[in-house]
């Protein structure tokens, strides 16, 4: 494994098998983040995102989840290989999660200092009172009064909520911070100060990020390298500047099209067509084709591989388009 | 807190006016003439005459309640035809034992039915969780006479290990605890699986294990003191059942309780001894579902905060 890697994830395959279906969730995704880099995983709700986040930790839900196959290697070690023991020991320690939803993320019986002190006190081998202490620290680092650790979930707003979730994350300062949604559920104006938080506590605390969301805007704002997944399996990657101004893939060029632009108000916007695929019936070679509007019959042959975009070390794209050397998207015709 | 508790006792009053009610009506409307069972077969229609007269048996109806009630207010609840005991005394002697056996058959109930519940809720759909649901719809439909003549047989007649029936001492207490405690343990076991089986999927439970924390402490830190309040509802629920409806396993075991208390006196048309029993009995369940209640926020911090607001 690269020594400056923090998380390198290689073909994993992830099934949710059930008595009705056999459900492909995640079809062979590689990843990588680097140190102190911040990788964006984007795609529609059912792409696989949050399955290959639980993958990290182990923590697809088994059954009915089946981790097929793949290597998932933090700091030299195999997540998928790692005894009970040595997987509490990685989590929240080593790699921490925010998760999508806070109003359900926290326990509602339990005091938010009492949740925040517990990750402390057992990685950190502190007693309970002193975890606590530290709970408030935490708590005062995401901007809550120390006094409210003694509070409960259901008197906390949703994005004070957040916060708290943040703080039981980033409380043993891990390597890798898995933030699923962390902004879906809260209110645009809180939104922004939580990512902005994130942000700033992220470069102080110098972690690398696997930020999933479906909205481009977040990845903008926040992640230096984007990686785009449909169906199960990655499509475009690369610097947030190749996916951005030089995107490649039809399906990101789809995502762009259905966002709003302000410069061309009235402008009706470019849903993508259809639906994405029923991941226990993926449709035979690149699962994107029948939405897809430079699909030829070439695409339903085999699935694509990522290949680098002309000879890039960062940007990859699996597109059968391509063989064609004269093929470029809309968006990047024009001289553009 | 307290304001919320005194709240709670304030409102039996009623609870006692409408029930005390009832009942009288009810036992005035059952018909026989407990003149006529005092006095005894021998009895001049003067001597029966006379009885009616000196229990006030010859007042309107109203007015024997309003009697009664105004007795009860100074804690005189009358006088057993029967035994010509006081009513009050008579039930509060009984009381302790039959706390005695409900409390023994929440407690061997509660000992049984939480880890079985929280077990097969973990192996949900294995023959493990099969194994324990056979053993709860056993529990929940076999009556507890039947399951308490079994027991006699077995561990009284065949093995001679414990004694059939009566007080005398721990080991009467055994046969009658697990009748009554068996179809308990079978209903919050169940409870116990769903409740458990819908907190395991909450996604704090996920937050749990992400943060490192074992599976044990997954499920009996987080997992477990949010599955306890449809437990403890069910319990509180089943309570009613251990303390007025151990009438059965009263009688089968002879314990002398209130149940059989009841059962006796109605037999003998004892009404004062009924409708007081009943009364008493409903009082009785009113404070232990405040007590539940009370236990609900102890474990759960929104209800409390709830019942500070209403005050």
């Amino acid at each position: 494994m690269n020594e400056d890697l923090v998380l390198q994830i290689k073909d994993l395959v992830v099934h949710y098998e059930t008595e009705d279906a056999d459900v492909h969730a995640v079809n062979g995704i590689d990843i990588e983040i680097a140190k102190k880099r911040t990788l964006g995983l984007v795609g529609e709700t059912g792409a696989g995102k949050t399955t290959t986040a639980l993958s990290i930790l182990n923590l697809v839900p088994n059954p009915p989840g089946v981790i097929k196959q793949g290597e998932i290697w933090l700091d030299g070690e195999n997540v998928l290989e790692m005894k009970p023991h040595e997987l509490e020991h990685m989590r929240g320690n080593d790699v921490a999660m925010i998760f999508q939803d806070p109003m359900t993320a926290l326990n509602p019986v339990m005091t938010v200092g009492d949740q925040i002190g517990e990750s402390i006190m057992l990685h950190q081998g502190l007693d309970k009172k002193a975890a606590f202490e530290k709970a408030k620290e935490m708590l005062k680092m995401v901007g809550i009064a120390e006094s409210r650790a003694y509070d409960y979930p259901h008197q906390f707003s949703g994005g004070m909520k957040q916060r708290v979730v943040i703080a039981i994350a980033l409380a043993c300062n891990p390597k890798l911070l898995i933030a699923d949604e962390p902004t879906t559920a809260l209110d645009v104006t809180i939104q922004a100060q939580v990512l902005e938080l994130m942000k700033q506590l992220i470069r102080e605390k110098e972690m690398s990020m696997l930020l999933i969301t479906h909205d481009l805007g977040v990845v903008a704002e926040v992640c230096e390298d984007v990686a785009v997944v449909y169906a199960g399996r990655i499509v475009e990657k690369g610097t947030a500047d190749d996916v951005f101004n030089h995107m490649r893939h039809p399906y990101t060029e789809g995502l762009f099209d259905s966002l709003p632009n302000l410069k061309q108000r009235g402008e009706e916007l470019v849903p993508i067509q259809g639906l994405m695929p029923d991941p226990s019936d993926l449709p035979p070679g690149c699962a994107f084709a029948p939405r897809c509007p430079y699909a030829t019959e070439a695409c339903t042959k085999a699935v694509p591989a990522l290949q680098s975009v002309e000879g890039s070390a960062t940007h990859f794209v699996a597109c059968t388009a391509y063989a064609d050397p004269d093929f470029k998207l809309r968006r990047n015709r024009d001289g553009k | 807190m307290i304001k919320y508790i005194l709240k709670r006792l304030v409102m039996l009053i009623p609870v006692i006016l409408v029930t005390s009610f009832l009942i009288f009506w009810a036992m005035s409307l059952t018909g026989g003439d407990p003149a006529l069972q005092i006095a005894g077969d021998k009895a001049t229609p003067e001597q029966v005459e006379q009885i009616r007269e000196e229990l006030g048996l010859n007042d309107p109806f109203l007015v024997r309640y309003a009697k009664y009630m105004a007795g009860m207010v100074t804690g005189d609840m009358g006088q057993s035809y029967v035994t010509k005991r006081d009513v009050f005394k008579t039930f509060m002697e009984r009381l302790p034992n039959t706390l005695m056996l409900g409390g023994a058959a929440v407690l061997i109930a509660v000992l049984v039915s939480l880890p079985l519940g929280i077990y097969t809720a973990i192996h949900q759909n294995t023959w493990k969780d099969t194994a324990g649901m056979i053993f709860a719809l056993f529990g929940t439909s076999m009556p507890n006479f039947w399951l308490g003549l079994m027991l006699i047989i077995i561990f009284s007649l065949t093995l001679g290990w414990l004694p059939s029936g009566g007080k005398t001492g721990f080991a009467s207490l055994i046969l009658p605890a697990v009748t009554v405690g068996f179809g308990l343990a079978a209903l919050i076991t169940r409870t116990t699986r769903s409740s458990m089986l819908d907190v395991l999927r909450q996604d704090y439970m996920t937050t749990a294990r992400a943060k490192g924390c074992s599976e044990k402490r997954v499920i009996y830190t987080h997992g477990l003191k949010n599955a306890l309040i449809p437990i403890i509802t069910a319990i509180g629920l089943q309570m009613s059942l251990v303390i007025t409806g151990s009438v059965l396993a009263e009688t089968v075991f002879s314990w002398p309780g209130i149940g059989r208390l009841v059962y006796d006196s109605i037999s003998k048309r004892d009404t004062p001894m009924v409708t007081g029993s009943i009364i008493l009995c409903s009082v009785l369940m009113c404070i232990i579902n405040l007590v539940v209640d009370l236990i609900y926020a102890f474990f759960d911090p929104r209800i409390k905060a709830q019942y500070s607001k209403k005050g």
